[in-house]
């Protein structure tokens, strides 16, 4: 089903996104978690992945915070 | 007064808890990342990716309130994931189809959960029939 493993469990991001609903009564399904975890893994995903080519770009040995501030703006546009 | 200190305090703690459990999460997303390309990234951004995915988390869960909301509803549904996804066609297109394959996992996994069910009951049954005879 997953297709790595590694990706956000249902249970955090149920109680993540019950954390910031104003509306107590507000219910999710299990389908929406699912979902919710795949998003939020691409999130993460695409943020290294871009870095990578930005310090391979600059000859960069290691990826630092300079990488994620150039390619946040980006990042942050297309979620 | 104290009352309320100390509620927020525990608001707090729970809320790096949580933090932390994103930070596990992203560090070992970043971690696969980094073995498939062979660039090793800093700890501090990693951190700093954990911390963007945690404020992002808001956003989406205000956004799917509100889109619930909208449409008149109190329980999220995969309609509203999808149009949190609205913003890039290709994660649209990625998302749609995700959730079509999660559903049919879904109704796969009831239908055999079913079947399972039915099967238990006609043993149950049988059993019951073999006492009863002898």
């Amino acid at each position: 089903m997953e297709g790595s493993g590694t990706g956000f469990r249902k249970e955090l991001v149920s109680k993540l996104l019950h954390l910031h609903f104003k509306n107590d009564k507000t219910k999710v399904s299990g389908d929406v978690l699912q979902l919710t975890a795949e998003l939020l893994r691409i999130f993460t995903m695409e943020a290294p992945v871009h870095r990578v080519w930005q310090a391979q770009a600059e000859d960069a040995v290691q990826v630092g915070v300079e990488q994620l501030e150039k390619v946040l703006p980006q990042l942050l546009l297309d979620f | 007064m104290a009352e309320e200190e100390a509620e927020e305090q525990q608001r707090f703690s729970y809320q790096q808890r949580l933090r932390a459990a994103v930070h596990y999460t992203v560090a070992a997303l970043c971690q696969e990342v980094a073995s498939d390309k062979g660039m090793p990234f800093s700890k501090q951004s990693v951190a700093a990716v954990s911390e963007v995915t945690f404020r992002q988390c808001e956003n989406f869960a205000k956004d799917l309130e509100m889109f619930a909301r909208h449409a008149r509803r109190s329980t999220i549904n995969t309609e509203d994931v999808k149009l949190l996804a609205r913003r890039s066609n290709s994660l649209l297109k990625y998302i749609t189809e995700k959730s079509e394959e999660i559903a049919q996992f879904n109704t796969e996994q009831k239908a055999k959960k079913k079947k399972k069910l039915e099967e238990g009951n006609k043993t149950l049954e049988a059993a019951e029939v073999v006492e009863s005879e002898s």
